[in-house]
C-alpha cells in the first residue's frame, strides 16, 4: 500500500561514537592541563588525594588542597550546571543559540548585584543570591516582553537578549562612572574569577546546583513536548506557558546562583549544548546528559587556560570569564555553519505578527524633526550652565563657543545620521526589526581593534585610533562577507556572525577591565562615546564623508524595497541578489564605521532611529531612510547636549546616555507592538 | 448517536474583524465530518475553537455534555486530538519517539511508560503503515510519510476524536487519497469522531459522512454528501457557478462552469 524505501535502519539510531570520545578527550585534556604544574611538586596519588586531605608538613600539599582542588571542583560543578541550564534553555525556546548568556540572564544577575552593592549592601550580606536572581528575572522578563508579540523566533530572541545585555551593561557602566570608587572590585569579580582559597564556596554551591539540576530533570518530559511546537504541545495536554515559565525560572535560579558567587562565566551555557548537538546528541535526554558533561569539561579547560595566562603573563589576573568568551566565539561560528536552516526551527510559529502603524505625511514629520533638530542646535550652542548658573550666550559670541561646542555637536549629529541610515539599511535587508549596526558586529570589530591596541600597551594618537577603528570595522565586514557568502548574504546569518564578533570584543573588554588602570578608563571613555574627543577637522571630514555616502544611497532604494520579498521573488524580478546585498553591506559597514569612531560601539541609535521612523508612519524605504537619518541626528545631538550638562561640571559619555535613553524607548516601543 | 461536540451561538472575533458569527452546530459521535468553505470562511478557526487552541469571544462549546471551560488540559487531550495545518519541524526526533509523545496526556510529566503504552505505540505505527520508518528521523521523511507520522502520534494519544486541519493540502493525489482512506478506515475501526478541514469537495464527499460548509463566518450548509453535492448549494458555498455529476453511487464529480 505504501511506497517502499530501499535501505532503512532496522534498529534505534545509537549515539555516535565521537560524542563519548570527544567528551573523554576534553575531560582528560582539561584535567591533565590543570594538574600539570602540580605534578612536579606532588606525585599523582598525592594530587588526587588533595581533594579530601592534605599533608600539613608539605606546603605544596596544603596549597593543592585549599587552592587547586576546590578550584577544579568548582569549575567542573559550575560548568556542569551551566551546561545543563543551557541545554534546557535551548529546549524551552526551540533555539540552538539560546543560553543564559545570550538571553541576558547573566548580565541581569550582575546588574542585580551592582544595584544591591550601591543601594542595599545589607541585602548582599544577607544573601547575594536574591539580588542576582532578581536581576536575572528582570532580564529574562524584558527579553520575553520584547519578543512576545514577534513570536519566539530564534534570531529575534537572541537579538532581544543582546539588546538587554547591552542595556544592562550600559547601566552598569553608568554606575561605574558615577560611583566608581565603590565598584572597582566588582569588575574583577564580575568578569568571572574562579580563584578559591578554601572549600567553603564549593560546599555551599554543590547542594544548590544538584537540587536545581534534579528539578530540571523532572521537567524533562514536558520539555520534550515543546519540540512539537506550541499548538501540538498544548493539543497533547501540556500547559506550554507554565512549562516554559517553570523551566526558565529554574534556569534563572541556576545561573543567578553561579553569577552571585563567581561572576559572569559567559558562554559555557551556550558552547556546551551546541558542541553536544554538533557531535550528534539527538534526543533530549542525550542532549541534557552530554551538555552537562561538556560544560564541566569546557569550563575546567577554560579555567586552566585563564590560570596559565595569569601565571605566565605579567602577573595581572586573567579572569575565567575572558577565556570562556574566547571559546564561545568560535563555537557560535561553528553553530552558524551547521544550523543552516534557521527558518525551520522546531516550535517556531510560522508567522510572527507584523506591525504596521498608520502612514503619515513625510513632509510634516520631516519638518517637525528638522525643527526639533534646529532647536536642539540653538539650545546646545547657546544655553548652558556656567560658573554663575544657567545663562544664554549672545549669538555674537558663538564664534568663541564653536571651538568647544561646535565640533562635538556636529560630529554627534552626523554619527546619528550615519547610524540611522545604516540601521535602516540593515533592518530592511534582514527583514528583522531588531537588526542594527551594533548587532551586525561592525561596531564590535572597530571596538575589538581598539581593545587590542590598549592591551598591547601601545600609545597612539587620535588619528591613529581613528584609522585603527576603521580598519577594525573593515575587517569585521570582510569576515562577515566571507562567512555570509555561503548563505548568499542572507540577513539572519549575518546577524549571528555579528554576535560572534561581539563575543570576541567582550572577551577583550573584560580583560582590560580586570587589569584596571588608566588604559581601562581611556578605553571606557571611547567605548561609551565621549564626543569631547572630537576635533574640528575631524568633524568636517565626517560631514564630507556622510554627504558622499548619502548620495550613493539613492542607487539602492529600489533594490532595498524588493529584497525583503525573498530571494526567489527578487531574482525573478531581475535583481542580482548577491550583488545588491554586497553593495548594501558595504554601505552599511562604511556608515557604521564612521559613526563608531565618534560615538563608540554601544549606542542604540542604529536600532532605534529606523524603528522610530516606522512608528512615525514612514513605511517606504526612501521615506524611512530620511526620517531615520534625521531622528538619529536628533537623538545624538540631544544626547551630546545632555552629556555636557547633566553632571556639570563633569561630563558623561554621550553614547552612554543615548544607550540608556534608547534602551528604555526600545523596551517600551517593542513591547506594545501589535496590540 | 449522541452529540460529541455541541456548539451554541458561537462568536469569534479578532480585534475588529468578526471571524465566526452565531454558529450553532452538533457533531455526533462516530461520524466523519468535513468542514468546507472558501479561504477565510472561518473553518480553520472553528476547528481551532473545537481544539481549544482559541477561545470564543462569546457562546459556548460543550464536550460530551460538559462545558469546555471546566475540563483540565490533559483530560481534554485524552479525548480530543488536534493536528495543526503546518506541523513544525521536529529537530531529529525519530518516528517512534514522535509517536511516543502521544502518550503524554495519559502518563504526564513523570509517569513511566508500561507495556500497554508500548503496545499502543506499536499499534499506532502499524496502523499507519510506518513500521519500516519507525527509526528514521521525521525530518527526513517525505510529505505524505510525515503526515502519517503525525497522525500516528494522534492515534497513540488514544483520543475518541481527531481534529485535522487541511491534512492533505500539501500532498499529491495519491497521498491525498491514501491519507483520507487511512483516516476513514481508522475512524471505522476505532469508532472515532473525526472533523477534518478539506478544500477538495469531491474527496470530502467520497470519504466523509457529513459535510458542513461555512461562508464568511456563517454556517450555510450542513448535510450528507448526497444533499450537499448539488450544483445550487455548491454555488452558494464557493460563489462560482458549478455543476455536479454522479458517476457511481457515492462518487460525485464537481466542476466549474
Amino acid at each position: 500500500m505504501y511506497a517502499e524505501s530501499a535501505s532503512l535502519p532496522a534498529a534505534r539510531p545509537a549515539i555516535p561514537a565521537k560524542l563519548p570520545v570527544a567528551a573523554i578527550v576534553l575531560w582528560f585534556g582539561a584535567l591533565i592541563a590543570s594538574s600539570a604544574p602540580w605534578l612536579g611538586e606532588l606525585d599523582a596519588g598525592a594530587l588526587v588525594s588533595a581533594f579530601w586531605t592534605f599533608d600539613p608538613e608539605n606546603y605544596s600539599s596544603v596549597l593543592a588542597h585549599y587552592s587547586w582542588a576546590p578550584r577544579v571542583s568548582i569549575a567542573i560543578l559550575i560548568g556542569c550546571g551551566l551546561g545543563l541550564a543551557g541545554a534546557v534553555t535551548q529546549q524551552i525556546l526551540g533555539n540552538p543559540l539560546a543560553s543564559p548568556t545570550t538571553l541576558g540572564v547573566e548580565a541581569g544577575g550582575q546588574f542585580g548585584i551592582t544595584v544591591a552593592t550601591l543601594f542595599a549592601p545589607g541585602l548582599l550580606a544577607f544573601s547575594p543570591d536574591l539580588a542576582a536572581i532578581g536581576g536575572g528575572l528582570l532580564a529574562i522578563g524584558m527579553v520575553i516582553a520584547l519578543t512576545w508579540r514577534l513570536g519566539f523566533s530564534p534570531v529575534t530572541v537572541i537579538l532581544a537578549g543582546l539588546v538587554i545585555t547591552f542595556f544592562l551593561g550600559a547601566m552598569n557602566m553608568a554606575f561605574l562612572l558615577l560611583k566608581g570608587e565603590w565598584l572597582g572590585n566588582l569588575f574583577i569579580w564580575g568578569a568571572g574569577s574562579l580563584v578559591q582559597n578554601n572549600w567553603e564556596p564549593f560546599m555551599e554551591l554543590w547542594p544548590r546546583v544538584l537540587v536545581l539540576a534534579l528539578l530540571m530533570l523532572l521537567l524533562m518530559r514536558p520539555l520534550q513536548l515543546l519540540q512539537l511546537g506550541q499548538t501540538s504541545a498544548s493539543a497533547l495536554g501540556a500547559r506550554v506557558g507554565l512549562i516554559r515559565a517553570l523551566a526558565l525560572l529554574l534556569v534563572v535560579l541556576m545561573t543567578a546562583t553561579v553569577v552571585s558567587r563567581v561572576g559572569v562565566v559567559a558562554f559555557v551555557g551556550l558552547a556546551a549544548p551546541v558542541l553536544a548537538k554538533l557531535l550528534g546528541a539527538r534526543t533530549l535526554g542525550n542532549k541534557l546528559l552530554w551538555s552537562t558533561l561538556m560544560g564541566g569539561g569546557l569550563l575546567l579547560l577554560a579555567d586552566t587556560l585563564a590560570h596559565w595566562a595569569s601565571t605566565w603573563g605579567d602577573g595581572s589576573l586573567v579572569p575565567t570569564g575572558t577565556t570562556t568568551a574566547l571559546i564561545g566565539g568560535p563555537v557560535i561560528l561553528l553553530a552558524l555553519q551547521s544550523f543552516r536552516n534557521t527558518h525551520h526551527m522546531p516550535g517556531q510559529e510560522s508567522s510572527p505578527a507584523g506591525f504596521l502603524p498608520k502612514r503619515r505625511s513625510p513632509v510634516l514629520i520631516t519638518g517637525v524633526i528638522s525643527a526639533l533638530l534646529l532647536i536642539t542646535v540653538i539650545v546646545s550652542m547657546g544655553w548652558a550652565p556656567g560658573l554663575e548658573g544657567w545663562n544664554w550666550m549672545a549669538i555674537t559670541q558663538w564664534d568663541d563657543a564653536w571651538a568647544w561646542r561646535g565640533p562635538r555637536l556636529l560630529a554627534a549629529m552626523l554619527a546619528g545620521v550615519a547610524l540611522g541610515l545604516a540601521g535602516t539599511l540593515i533592518q530592511r535587508m534582514t527583514g528583522n526589526p531588531m537588526g542594527s549596526p551594533e548587532m551586525l558586529g561592525i561596531s564590535g570589530g572597530a571596538a575589538l581593534v581598539m581593545v587590542l591596541i590598549v592591551l598591547s600597551g601601545a600609545e597612539i594618537s587620535r588619528i591613529g585610533q581613528l584609522g585603527a577603528a576603521t580598519l577594525g570595522a573593515a575587517g569585521a565586514l570582510g569576515l562577515l562577507i566571507l562567512l555570509a557568502r555561503k548563505h548568499r548574504f542572507a540577513g539572519n546569518q549575518l546577524l549571528l556572525g555579528g554576535l560572534a564578533l561581539y563575543v570576541f570584543m567582550d572577551a577583550g573588554l573584560r580583560l582590560v577591565m580586570a587589569s584596571g588602570g588608566t588604559v581601562a578608563s581611556q578605553l571606557l571613555n571611547w567605548m561609551y562615546g565621549s564626543t569631547w574627543l572630537i576635533s574640528e577637522s575631524e568633524a568636517f571630514g565626517l560631514l564630507g564623508f556622510i554627504v558622499l555616502i548619502s548620495s550613493l544611497l539613492l542607487l539602492i532604494v529600489r533594490p532595498l524595497t524588493i529584497l525583503p520579498l525573498g530571494d526567489t521573488a527578487a531574482a525573478s524580478l531581475g535583481l542580482s541578489v548577491s550583488r545588491a546585498r554586497l553593495l548594501l553591506l558595504f554601505l552599511a559597514a562604511v556608515l557604521t564605521a564612521s559613526a563608531t569612531v565618534v560615538i563608540g560601539p554601544l549606542s542604540f541609535v542604529g536600532l532605534i532611529a529606523p524603528h522610530l521612523a516606522r512608528v512615525l508612519g514612514q513605511q517606504t524605504v526612501g521615506r524611512q531612510m530620511i526620517v531615520a537619518a534625521l531622528a538619529g541626528g536628533l537623538l545624538l545631538a540631544v544626547a551630546d547636549y545632555l552629556s555636557r550638562i547633566v553632571v556639570f561640571p563633569n561630563q558623561l559619555p554621550a553614547g552612554l546616555l543615548a544607550a540608556l535613553v534608547g534602551g528604555v524607548y526600545f523596551l517600551w516601543g517593542l513591547s506594545r507592538h501589535g496590540r | 448517536m449522541s452529540a460529541f461536540f455541541e456548539v451554541s451561538s458561537l462568536d469569534v472575533s479578532i480585534g475588529e474583524a468578526s471571524i465566526l458569527r452565531k454558529i450553532n452546530l452538533e457533531f455526533r459521535e462516530g461520524e466523519v465530518t468535513a468542514l468546507l468553505g472558501h479561504n477565510g470562511s472561518g473553518k480553520s478557526t472553528l476547528l481551532k475553537v473545537l481544539a481549544r487552541q482559541m477561545s470564543p469571544s462569546s457562546g459556548d462549546v460543550s464536550l460530551l455534555g460538559s462545558s469546555f471551560r471546566t475540563t483540565g488540559a490533559r483530560e481534554f487531550a485524552r479525548t480530543v486530538g488536534y493536528l495543526p495545518q503546518h506541523p513544525p519541524g521536529t529537530d531529529g526526533l525519530t518516528v517512534r519517539e514522535l509517536v511516543a509523545l502521544g502518550r503524554y496526556p495519559w502518563r504526564g510529566p513523570l509517569g513511566r511508560y508500561n507495556d500497554e503504552d508500548h503496545r499502543l505505540i506499536d499499534q499506532a505505527i502499524a496502523d499507519t503503515g510506518l513500521d519500516h520508518f519507525q527509526h528514521r528521523s521525521v525530518d527526513t521523511l517525505s510529505g505524505g510519510e510525515r503526515q502519517r507520522a503525525w497522525i500516528a502520534m494522534l492515534l497513540a494519544q488514544q483520543t475518541r476524536c481527531l481534529l485535522l486541519d487541511e491534512p492533505i493540502s500539501a500532498l499529491d493525489v495519491k497521498h491525498q487519497v491514501e491519507t483520507l482512506r487511512l483516516v476513514h478506515r481508522l475512524a471505522e475501526e476505532r469508532e472515532l469522531t473525526v472533523i477534518v478541514v478539506l478544500h477538495d469537495v469531491d474527496l470530502a464527499a467520497r470519504f466523509c459522512d457529513r459535510l458542513v460548509a461555512l461562508k464568511t463566518g456563517q454556517l450555510i450548509a450542513d448535510g450528507s454528501p448526497r444533499e450537499i453535492m448539488d450544483s445550487g448549494i455548491l454555488e452558494t458555498i464557493y460563489g462560482v457557478p458549478m455543476g455536479v455529476m454522479e458517476r457511481a453511487p457515492g462518487q460525485w464529480v464537481s466542476y466549474v462552469h
